[in-house]
């Protein structure tokens, strides 16, 4: 890591903090995609993978690409974040090393420890592994969770402080008086704080509660007697997990208001819809968790019906806005495309795009047709791998190749993109198809689906290697490099 | 009010809740003993505090650099007096209550009081991330329990004390985000100055300080 002496006093490259966050999310996606494709592989019968085993792979590949996601995206907020309010490098990368240790502790609850309860960890599950795992596994997965949390923590707080010290009040920094006409847009905070904001205010209440119910859950491991209600611990676990992983789209799309213009030559424009977008999402990304309970009937039914329309309601404001702004500035710009700035305009297309049957199953009557079925994880990696996960290789191809030689960046970013698309729409298709999630074993009629979605994950990761590999040849001379503008 | 005044005013307070029916009243229920009686002794310490604190001695506010050292305090002091086995000792015997009615004012409430200026924003915030989630799964711990964990409260008034805590935690969480929602921090005399600073004027700001 690169360090500059200024003034006697040490300091650390913010530059060279955020590509040392690229470096480890870049090899850490390669290593998760690899872990899915095994899942992906062993449903198609294609390999041979004992079903106990694919589930520590299904907790490690879920586990880990939420907290990589969170962390990439992290990275993107921090580097535009910075450019407006003072933040603490020493906080970042604290967040960095806490991250690594939890890694540590959650890998080894899995490929050590066997621990297979789904990243959820669902109470009670963790501490009725039915012999194959122990107590000691379960709880190291949820002290890397912990330290994960803490970290995270952390950072949001900073970027908090920060906020504050500029802008007065976390309210004032969303732009509510802009939202409701009470004061100019012009005189808004601009997007990248505006989105920081949201992501604060969602991740930390998020992590608070998630603290609790981990703590309890620990307990529950090693002293059994103590008992919670399993659904107000699934709440709880819903609340952090599902908020943690619904807010790295937030923090991701940063690039796309910062990125875009570059190319484009146009501002950013922001007026009271874009701030009015913002403070509902807001507001409906900490309620929009209960549409994990749809099929909980125990829970009261005005929460379900609640859960039901926030979830239609919950991303659209804000992808709206993004949508049309993106059009906007692109719209006859005279933009010459290049693989940074197609990266982040695909991130907001697969964004919306996997909204749309996300929407479809937030609606009771489907959800009770399509509730783990692979109807899930085919919206979901679609505004994952090819909205949030794009907006992130844009980010990281943007820092790392200032000058136009992209003919390779282009092979890879052709065989992300149509590899991700045909290893979605297999996922979605088989959910139509009634293909349930989670099966560790696939019978025969299944099969179509599966291998051709292992088909289109291959493609898809040697795409997304290409990319990486690039960022790494281009991160030496990156680090004391400016941002190309 | 004058200092001298404020503290007759606090050991007065002390005294009254030292009296046996006041104390007696607000230990026969776990939910008051834990959210009412401690919490006051507490508040006491820290009005001291925020009484003398123009009197520190300065190799104090030395040792107590970033306040790290009165924090500790206050979260060892805290925590040791939630767990339930203290809160027996101190209704079995009247000593130990004592070691309480002083411990909670001067090793929890002072430090608090003291240290808490001196701890960097982050820290704070961090010390409130901490105790927030604290208090809850406490509260949820005593509602989980399989049976009663003080030998001098029923189990329905454990389950009281329970929900009580994760009320307060509820609610501090609230208040914690409404305050920053709309800025207000809590100050004596001097307000923080606020730059109301466009976007750009601070881009320019930064990028000249970082060259
Ligand atoms: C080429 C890349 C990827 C492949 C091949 C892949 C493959 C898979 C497979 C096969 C499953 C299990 C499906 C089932 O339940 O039957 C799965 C689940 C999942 N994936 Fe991926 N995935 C990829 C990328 C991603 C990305 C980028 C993310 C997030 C950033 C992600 C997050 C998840 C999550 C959260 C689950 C749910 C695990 C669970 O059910 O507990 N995946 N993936
Ligand atoms: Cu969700």
């Amino acid at each position: 890591m690169t360090m500059a002496v200024t003034a006697g006093r040490t300091a650390i490259n913010p530059r060279a903090a955020v590509l040392a966050y690229l470096a480890v999310s870049g090899i850490v996606y390669l290593l998760m995609m690899l872990l899915g494709l095994t899942m992906r592989l062993a449903q198609a019968q294609w390999i041979d993978v004992p079903p106990n085993f694919f589930y520590v792979v299904m907790t490690m590949h879920g586990a880990g690409m939420v907290g990589i996601a969170g962390l990439s995206s992290a990275a993107v907020m921090w580097h535009f974040v910075r450019r407006y309010i003072p933040v603490s490098t020493a906080v970042f990368l604290t967040n960095l090393v806490f991250f690594l240790i939890g890694a540590v502790l959650i890998l080894g609850a899995g490929f050590i420890g066997g621990f297979g309860a789904a990243w959820t960890f669902l109470f009670p599950l963790p501490a009725h592994s039915g012999g194959l795992w122990s107590v000691n596994a379960a709880a190291s997965y949820l002290v890397g969770l912990i330290f994960i949390g803490v970290g995270f923590l952390l950072l949001h707080l900073d970027i908090a402080r920060g906020i504050l010290s500029t802008y007065g009040g976390l309210g004032a920094a969303l732009g509510v008086k802009q939202a409701f006409g009470l004061a100019p847009a012009e005189k808004g905070p601009p997007p990248a704080v505006t989105a920081s904001t949201m992501a604060l205010i969602a991740n930390i209440l998020g992590i608070l509660v998630g603290a609790a119910v981990l703590v309890i859950s620990l307990v529950n491991l090693y002293v059994p007697t103590f008992t919670f209600n399993a659904l107000a611990a699934k709440n709880l676990i819903y609340y952090f997990g599902h908020t943690f992983i619904n807010v790295t789209i937030y923090m991701a799309v940063i690039a796309v208001y910062e990125i875009l213009p570059v190319y484009t030559h146009r501002k950013w424009k922001t007026n009271w819809a874009f701030y009015l977008a913002w403070v509902l999402s807001t507001v409906f990304v900490l309620t929009v968790y209960t549409h994990h309970l749809l099929m909980d009937f125990a829970m009261p039914t005005w929460t379900l019906v609640a859960g039901q329309v926030i979830s239609w309601l919950s991303g659209l404001p804000v992808l709206l806005v993004t949508a049309f702004g993106t059009l906007t500035v692109v719209y006859r710009s005279g933009l010459r495309w290049n693989p940074a700035a197609a990266l982040v305009f695909l991130g907001v297309a697969g964004w919306a795009i996997g909204v749309i049957p996300a929407i479809a199953d937030g609606t009771i009557a489907v959800n009770s047709v399509m509730h783990n079925t692979q109807w899930v994880p085919g919206h979901f990696h679609t505004y994952l791998l090819l909205g949030m996960v794009a907006m992130v290789l844009g980010f990281m191809t943007y820092l790392t190749n200032p000058q136009p030689r992209y003919g390779f960046a282009w092979l890879g970013y052709w065989l992300y993109l149509v590899g991700g698309v045909i290893f979605v729409i297999a996922f979605l298709l088989a959910g139509a198809a009634s293909v349930p999630r989670r099966y560790a074993v696939h019978v025969a009629q299944w099969l179509p689906y599966d291998r051709i979605g292992s088909i289109g994950a291959t493609v898809a990761i040697a795409g997304v290697l290409i990319l990486v590999a690039r960022f790494f040849v281009g991160i030496r001379t990156a680090a004391s490099a400016q941002d190309p503008t | 009010m004058s200092t001298r005044r404020l503290l007759v005013a606090t050991c007065g307070s002390w005294l009254v809740l030292w009296l046996p029916a006041v104390r007696g009243g607000l230990e026969r229920d776990m939910a008051l003993h834990m959210a009412v009686q401690m919490p006051l002794l507490i508040a006491l310490g820290a009005l001291v505090a925020a009484a003398t604190c123009r009197f520190e001695p300065r190799w104090l506010a030395a040792a107590d650099w970033l306040g790290i050292a009165g924090i500790a305090a206050v979260v060892l002091g805290t925590s040791f007096w939630m767990v339930p086995r203290a809160l027996d000792q101190a209704i079995a015997d009247w000593r130990i209550d004592l070691v309480k009615f002083l411990t909670l004012p001067l090793l929890v409430g002072m430090p608090l009081g003291l240290s808490w200026r001196r701890m960097p924003p982050l820290g704070r915030a961090f010390i409130w991330a901490n105790f927030i989630p604290k208090l809850g799964a406490v509260g949820g711990l005593y509602l989980g329990a399989p049976m009663r964990l003080c030998a001098y409260y029923r189990l329905d008034q454990q389950e009281l004390a329970g929900w009580t805590l994760i009320a307060v935690a509820v609610a501090l969480g609230i208040t914690w985000f409404v305050a920053a929602f709309i800025g207000w921090t809590p100050s004596c005399g001097k307000r923080p100055s606020r730059p109301s600073v466009d976007g750009a004027g601070r881009q320019r700001a930064l990028h000249a300080s970082a060259a």
